[in-house]
């Protein structure tokens, strides 16, 4: 446009030099002519060709005038457009530049076309962004929320994506580490080796699962390695995602579940050989007078007690665990329950000489408490001390009441044989058993462990253990006061 | 003939007792020891023609037992009848080696047991 302009402006001018070159020669020519017709005397119609060729160029002079002038509002009509940044069809009056104007208008409305339709496409493109964007961020929020270590490595074999767990699986900082070699990443030739080949498989859809233990800054882990191959748009192999999910714990539990199998079995089968035992003895006639008969009866009955109580606890701990136990939870006064409790074990005690001790605060402080398994554990605590102390021990139960923190605390304490400290952490847990004070009583291994459920998955109390070999245990439980 | 030696050995005192009334109204001598330690020792001093023994015991286990008689060549001739109350099978090589005639399960017959240590004895006469 600016081209043609100037082209126009350049031959406008060359055009009224021409001109005016061609008006001063005319004018020069008549006045010679008419100068030498005055002097001559004569004026004939030879003198008219100098004339008209004046009138023409006076003529021209007017046309170029007006071509400049027109010129001149194109010109500033196309600058005000350029000024505005907005395009306008050209008006003129001049029929002379009309074809022009009609021509450069055509191209203005072209170019305007053009405009727009760059505008919708610019537009469609930044929706097209927006949405690959938010799809982007999406799939990098659900990557980085998996709990699982996630990796995606390109086909170079360096890292694209990773999230947090996998930063933390393999430390190394998150931030930092795009476009790194894979192998600097996971630091486990294998793992490496693992996302290589599937790499090196060109698979487009393939994909791996395997067991694959990690030696980490503590202890060894167990995960479960799912390896994808990744393709592009056009089908070619774009990369590895590779999701690594921690089974240490679940291995741990499958193994803690058939551990506690083997031990219940165990110790079902303990008393029902006893049982089955005697009973073909009765039966084979073994017990030849009414005393060994009496006594066959009683181990039999005896054992049978056991592995009932046996049940009931397994049954009543996994009840407990598994949150299936109906619990019915009353404003109880623990000191009424003790006291029961103690009456009961009282003639156990009796016979081994062991006195009881009571220091217990007024009936008036209530807990919230369902009272058959509270009584439950209470007894289970005071049989164990009864168990373990020697003849003539004494047995102290004890409450106290904080008042500001609105706690009871209850402590049993006994002067028996104590629990060795490597044993002390471990006394709540299933099927433990001090191997050193295993001669003192027969026991399951449960008792505690049921008792610590129910001071604290039952009563959201805390159960506590303080011991000293050859002096005494003190076992205790802190519940919360009820208002 | 003097009657024939055995020592019982199991942590479980009314298993104890069973076992031993079974063989004493068999005819047999009987010792018992409630534990592995006690059981190495009487074995050790009263020369036993057959151990019956529990696997799962305190201080020794039944296994140790048998494997700690072998090491002494007082003592490596008397063969064992291993009662176990768990739901696995020991290893062959182990049994062999420790001079296990026989495995009994329990829950045990005093019965079947009885059998066994007759058979174990007329193996060993032989």
């Amino acid at each position: 446009m600016k081209f043609v302009m100037e082209t126009l402006v350049r031959s406008g001018k060359i055009l009224s030099i021409l001109m005016v070159t061609c008006l001063v020669g005319g004018m020069l020519c008549s006045i010679g002519s008419l100068h030498s017709l005055w002097s001559s005397g004569r004026l004939d119609l030879g003198m008219l060709g100098p004339v008209l060729f004046v009138a023409g160029g006076a003529a021209g002079l007017l046309a170029i005038t007006s071509f400049r002038r027109n010129c001149r509002i194109l010109i500033e009509a196309i600058h005000r457009m350029t000024v505005q940044g907005k395009l306008n069809n050209l008006q003129t009056d001049s029929h002379e530049i009309r074809p022009l104007i009609s021509a450069v208008n055509d191209m203005v409305e072209a170019a305007e076309r053009c405009m727009s339709d760059a505008v919708l496409k610019m537009k469609e493109l930044e929706i097209q962004l927006k949405v690959a964007t938010s799809e982007r961020q999406h799939a990098q929020a659900i990557i980085y929320s998996i709990s699982d270590a996630v990796l995606v490595t390109d086909t170079f074999d360096e890292l694209v994506l990773a999230n947090e767990s996998a930063a933390r699986t393999f430390q190394f900082d998150l931030e930092h580490s795009r476009r790194a070699p894979v192998e600097d990443i996971l630091r486990d030739e294998k793992l490496v080796e693992m996302v290589r080949d599937m790499r090196q498989s060109n698979s487009k859809t393939g994909r791996r699962i395997v067991e694959h233990k990690i030696k980490g800054p503590g202890e060894e882990k167990i995960f479960k390695v799912t390896l994808s191959a990744v393709a592009d748009d056009n089908d070619a192999p774009a990369g590895v995602v590779t999701v690594l999910h921690d089974m240490t714990r679940e291995k741990e539990v499958a193994e803690m579940k058939n551990d506690f199998v083997s031990s219940v079995s165990h110790e079902l089968r303990t008393p029902l050989a006893s049982i089955k035992a005697y009973v073909e003895m009765l039966i084979d006639g073994e017990a030849d007078d009414e005393k060994t008969t009496r006594e066959f009866y009683e181990v039999i009955q005896n054992e049978a007690n056991r592995l009932s109580r046996l049940i009931d606890n397994i049954l009543n701990i996994s009840r407990i665990e598994s949150g299936l136990v109906q619990i019915n939870k009353q404003p109880q006064s623990l000191m009424v329950i003790l006291k029961e409790a103690l009456e009961v074990i009282a003639p156990q005690a009796r016979t081994k000489q062991i006195s009881l001790v009571e220091q217990l605060t007024p009936a008036f402080y209530q807990t919230s408490a369902d009272k058959d398994m509270l009584y439950q554990a209470v007894l289970n605590l005071l049989s164990n001390a009864v168990k373990y102390t020697p003849e003539r021990g004494t047995i102290t139960v004890q409450t106290t009441v904080d008042e500001a923190k609105r706690k009871v605390i209850t402590r049993i304490s006994d002067t028996g044989v104590g629990i060795p400290p490597k044993d002390l952490p471990f006394v709540f847990d299933k099927f433990y058993r001090a191997e050193a004070n295993n001669h003192m009583a027969k026991g399951t291994g449960l008792g505690l462990s049921l008792v610590k459920h129910i001071i604290e998955t039952v009563h959201r109390g805390r159960m506590f253990v303080e011991s000293h070999v050859g002096k005494g245990s003190c076992f205790g439980f802190e519940l919360d006061l009820s208002d | 003939m003097a009657a024939k030696k055995i020592l019982v050995a199991d942590d479980e005192s009314h298993i104890l007792h069973v076992v031993s009334l079974k063989l004493r109204n068999a005819g047999f001598e009987v010792l018992t020891a409630a534990d592995g330690q006690e059981a190495l020792e009487l074995a050790q001093a009263q020369r036993p023609d057959l151990l019956i023994t529990d696997y799962h015991m305190p201080q020794l286990s039944g296994l140790e037992l048998c494997q700690k008689l072998k090491q002494d060549p007082a003592t490596a001739g008397i063969p064992t009848i291993m009662l176990t109350a768990r739901g696995y099978q020991l290893d062959p090589k182990d049994t062999q080696e420790s001079g296990i005639a026989r495995m009994l399960s329990k829950p045990f017959s005093p019965r079947n047991l009885l059998t066994a240590v007759n058979e174990v004895l007329l193996e060993a006469a032989a």
